[in-house]
């Protein structure tokens, strides 16, 4: 089972990045003062103001009294007080990550499963001519960018054809509710899921076909066959589900990466989740909201890497022996 | 299109003519109502639009002006009464008198009077407002109600812009509700958007940047004819694609689709200039800190070129004096510079620089430059590289991540520069940007002339004199160069026409150069 080692283990790595996540900005060049005020030729940073700031937002004190401040507020469930947005970081947090986790999350889903079935239907057929055009046709799509292909279909389905909404993530004070506020919820969602999962499921879909084509040579495969099943039972049930472990442990780690993982598509979309956030944090020099979203971001991977820890000797035994 | 379509098409036509004719003249002339204006916007969050909370730039200025209001105000020719019926200012006392409206309430319902003016000017002295300043120079030193709607501002100091800068940019807050407030920017509920002006705040999306306000039916100047306004949030490259389908009603867009959006009905109005790029250099440093050399590079840099090759045009080529040729404090006698390499030849050798097969050498040592300057900068620097180059000083060009260059400059580390700032209309911002402090200025003090007139042009209330300092001051600048305008872009807005959208004489406020005026939107 668990050992007390492993617990020592992550919490010295939880302790490693609050501390890194503290420093890192910090060792960028520009300061806040600098960054909120210092672009806006209107404002004079007058000494008062200047001292107000640097008050508010602690910057007078030596950064291991400001390091000892974070941790002490961190563990009272605060993640600080954001200094562009004069909000606390928390709320300005959850105010973006339903989009985020709805946006990536619904091209996770489906850019893993429509992976998984191309892949097994390719890989059924290797060799094929509908086996070939796919794998070219998935490769080149590999190639591209998601936020270039992001811009592709907004131009295309967006501008020129007007079928779906140029911005956001839905229309903003239209006194929709209900039904028609879902629909027009997903009308906004369609373009960038569509980038994002025509984008990332060549990976997922070359993982299955390639697992695949080696399950295919298993003994059990040729069993099953003489047994007498059905095409699609053995095509799915046996080979098939065989074939998708590489595919749900590389998704795995992709959920490390769902918080920051479409930055590019929602700054294409303008879509108010967590990724748009950071990159005006980074522009802002909003250190308070760079740590939290980091802090987020290491957070889920160490929880999904406890997780994975944990499942392992339940989806395979011998892993347990191996310590 | 479908014949029979053609043909039925008259006949549909008429009648709807008629019909049209029949009701519009039930309108009132010019103003007709309009329930929903939607204006776009690429950021979309400038913050709570309450005199504290929003964020410190233009467009959050803006945001709040529809709700809070000044003592005066401006619109497309200069200074209008807003708050205040009149003013004067009595030099023997160096005191402003404004003469309050007595029908003004605020969006609660309670009445506004000389009290709130005189809270507000002690309550922004304690707490400072980024857009004002009311210690030191520009400040208030005393305050009092002469009567119920009457104020006195005694000044610290004459001040010249301080109808400009305070009474038009100071947003009057309501007493009744921030007698007590300790941290103003923490006050973000329904009470610290109540103010007397047009539109009452309805709904602030941080998330979605979205802002919905609602006309105030019991507003002073009669209801606003336009009900609603919404800000949206839309990328800038899908702005133009979003007036045209009619989806916004006005917004910014890039100067390459001025006449696209022309051809699509739609109304393109372009702001008098308001910001420069300029060529910062290291006057501190050897040996940009010879005036003669400084002078060098601006005969090497051809500005009218710069602005074709890098704006495409749209921009107007800088002059010297930092002053634009469009503003009326612009001197047309300060030295330009034109584009003349045997200058630069000129000057070089006079100060025993020997040009060696293309560059030029100093005792063995070849001339060369760093030049620093963001990514937005890239097209620029390359042409100032290429130019300098040509002239026979080689050029170093990096960009970098822009707080970097900030940071590099704020210490002092480059050669030459490229960095640009707004407020071009107001000369006070003169004095900021040559002698303030921090990256964003110049830095330049070691002409006192120059310091002496800067001061002086401050404190000068007459207008006429005021202006004769300002251009001395040009011709100092550019004479002593401790940074080159190179230009100053055009910006552009298109709207549907639905609102007589206008830029701001001098820009609103202290300065602003959006033409979103909250007197678009009254009759």
């Amino acid at each position: 089972m668990f050992s007390k080692g492993n617990i020592v283990t992550y919490v010295i790595a939880f302790l490693f990045i609050l501390a890194l996540n503290f420093f890192l900005p910090r060792m960028m060049p520009g300061d806040p003062l600098m960054a909120i005020y210092g672009d806006e030729a209107l404002i004079a940073m007058t000494p008062e103001l200047k001292a107000e700031l640097v008050e508010r937002f602690a910057l007078d004190q030596p950064l291991w009294q400001q390091l000892g401040a974070y941790f002490v507020t961190l563990f009272q469930g605060e993640l600080g007080h954001s200094y562009y947005y004069n909000a606390p970081v928390l709320p300005v947090i959850l105010g973006r990550l339903p989009w985020t986790l709805l946006l990536v999350g619904s091209s996770l889903v489906l850019s893993t499963i429509l992976g998984i079935v191309l892949g097994i239907e390719s890989g059924w057929r290797r060799g094929s001519k509908t086996d070939r055009s796919m794998l070219a046709g998935l490769m080149s799509l590999n190639g591209f960018p998601d936020f270039f292909l992001g811009m592709l279909l907004l131009i295309a389905f967006g501008v020129t054809l007007g079928i779906f909404p140029l911005a956001g993530a839905l229309t903003p004070y239209s006194g929709l509710s209900g039904l028609a506020l879902l629909l027009d919820i997903l009308r906004h969602l369609f373009l960038p899921v569509a980038a994002l999962t025509l984008a990332h499921l060549a990976g997922g879909y070359l993982l299955t076909r390639n697992t695949m084509i080696t399950v295919l040579k298993e003994p059990y495969m040729l069993t099953a066959k003489a047994k007498g099943l059905s095409q699609r039972a053995l095509k799915y049930r046996h080979a098939g589900r065989n074939s998708m472990l590489p595919v749900v442990t590389q998704t795995g780690i992709w959920i490390g990466r769902v918080v920051t993982g479409a930055l590019f598509v929602e700054l294409v979309f303008a879509y108010p989740g967590v990724g748009y956030l950071t990159y005006e944090a980074l522009l802002a020099r909003d250190y308070p909201i760079i740590q939290g979203v980091f802090l987020m971001v290491a957070v889920s991977v160490l929880v999904i890497n406890f997780l994975i820890d944990l499942s392992y000797p339940k989806l395979d035994p011998r892993v347990s022996y191996a310590y | 299109m479908n014949k029979k379509v053609l043909k039925l098409l008259p006949k549909l036509l008429i009648p709807a003519v008629i019909f049209a004719l029949l009701i519009f003249p039930s309108c009132p002339a010019g103003t007709p109502e309009i329930s929903s204006y939607t204006i776009a916007d690429s950021t979309g969050d400038w913050g709570y639009p309450s005199p504290y909370a929003h964020y410190s730039r233009g467009p959050g200025y803006i945001r709040m002006s529809f709700i809070f209001e000044t003592l005066v105000w401006k619109d497309a020719s200069g200074f209008i009464p807003q708050l205040a019926e009149e003013w004067e200012y009595v030099a023997e006392e160096n005191a402003y008198i404004f003469k309050l409206r007595d029908d003004v309430t605020w969006h609660d319902g309670e009445k506004f009077s000389a009290e709130d003016v005189v809270f507000t000017i002690e309550y922004v002295k304690n707490h400072p407002n980024p857009f004002v300043t009311l210690i030191g120079p520009s400040g208030v030193r005393e305050a009092i109600a002469i009567d119920g709607y009457t104020v006195k501002l005694y000044l610290e100091q004459p001040y010249a812009p301080f109808l400009n800068d305070v009474a038009g940019t100071l947003p009057i807050i309501p007493k009744h509700i921030w007698e007590g407030v300790d941290d103003p920017k923490s006050l973000t509920g329904l009470e610290a958007v109540i103010g007397t002006g047009p539109y009452t705040l309805a709904d602030y999306s941080k998330e979605h940047g979205t802002y919905l306000y609602k006309a105030y039916d019991d507003y002073y100047l009669g209801k606003p004819f336009v009900d609603e306004i919404k800000f949206v949030k839309i990328s800038e490259e899908m702005i133009p694609a979003a007036l045209k389908g009619g989806s916004v009603s006005a917004g910014d867009i890039p100067p390459e689709v001025v006449s696209e959006m022309e051809q699509a009905g739609l109304t393109v109005i372009t702001a008098p200039v308001a910001w420069n790029a300029k060529l910062t250099i290291n006057h501190r440093k050897e040996p940009m800190s010879s005036k003669q050399f400084r002078q060098a590079l601006a005969y090497a840099i051809d500005r009218e070129a710069l602005v074709q090759i890098t704006q495409r045009g749209y921009g107007i080529a800088g002059s010297p004096g930092m002053v634009p040729p469009t503003s009326d404090w612009y001197n047309p006698d300060t030295p330009q510079y034109e584009y003349d390499r045997a200058k630069t030849r000129g000057f070089l050798e006079g100060l025993g620089y020997e040009l060696e097969d293309s560059y030029f050498t100093k005792d063995g040592e070849e001339l060369e430059l760093e030049l620093i300057a963001e990514a937005s900068f890239k097209e620029v620097g390359q042409f100032i590289k290429q130019q300098l180059e040509e002239a026979g000083i080689k050029v170093d060009f990096r960009t970098m991540e822009a707080k970097t260059v900030d940071a590099k400059v704020e210490a002092w580390d480059f050669d030459l520069s490229i960095y640009g700032h707004g407020s071009l209309y107001e000369p006070s911002i003169l004095k900021r940007v040559i002698m303030g402090e921090g990256f964003n200025s110049t830095r330049y003090t070691s002409n006192e002339k120059l310091s002496q007139l800067l001061q002086a042009q401050l404190s000068e209330m007459d207008a006429e004199k005021r202006k004769e300092l300002v251009f001395q001051i040009q011709e100092i600048y550019a004479e002593d160069l401790p940074a080159l305008t190179l230009y100053y872009p055009k910006w552009y807005w298109a709207h549907d026409d639905n609102v007589n959208l206008f830029y701001t004489k001098d820009g609103l406020a202290s300065g602003i150069p959006i033409p979103l005026n909250r007197l678009s939107f009254v009759k």
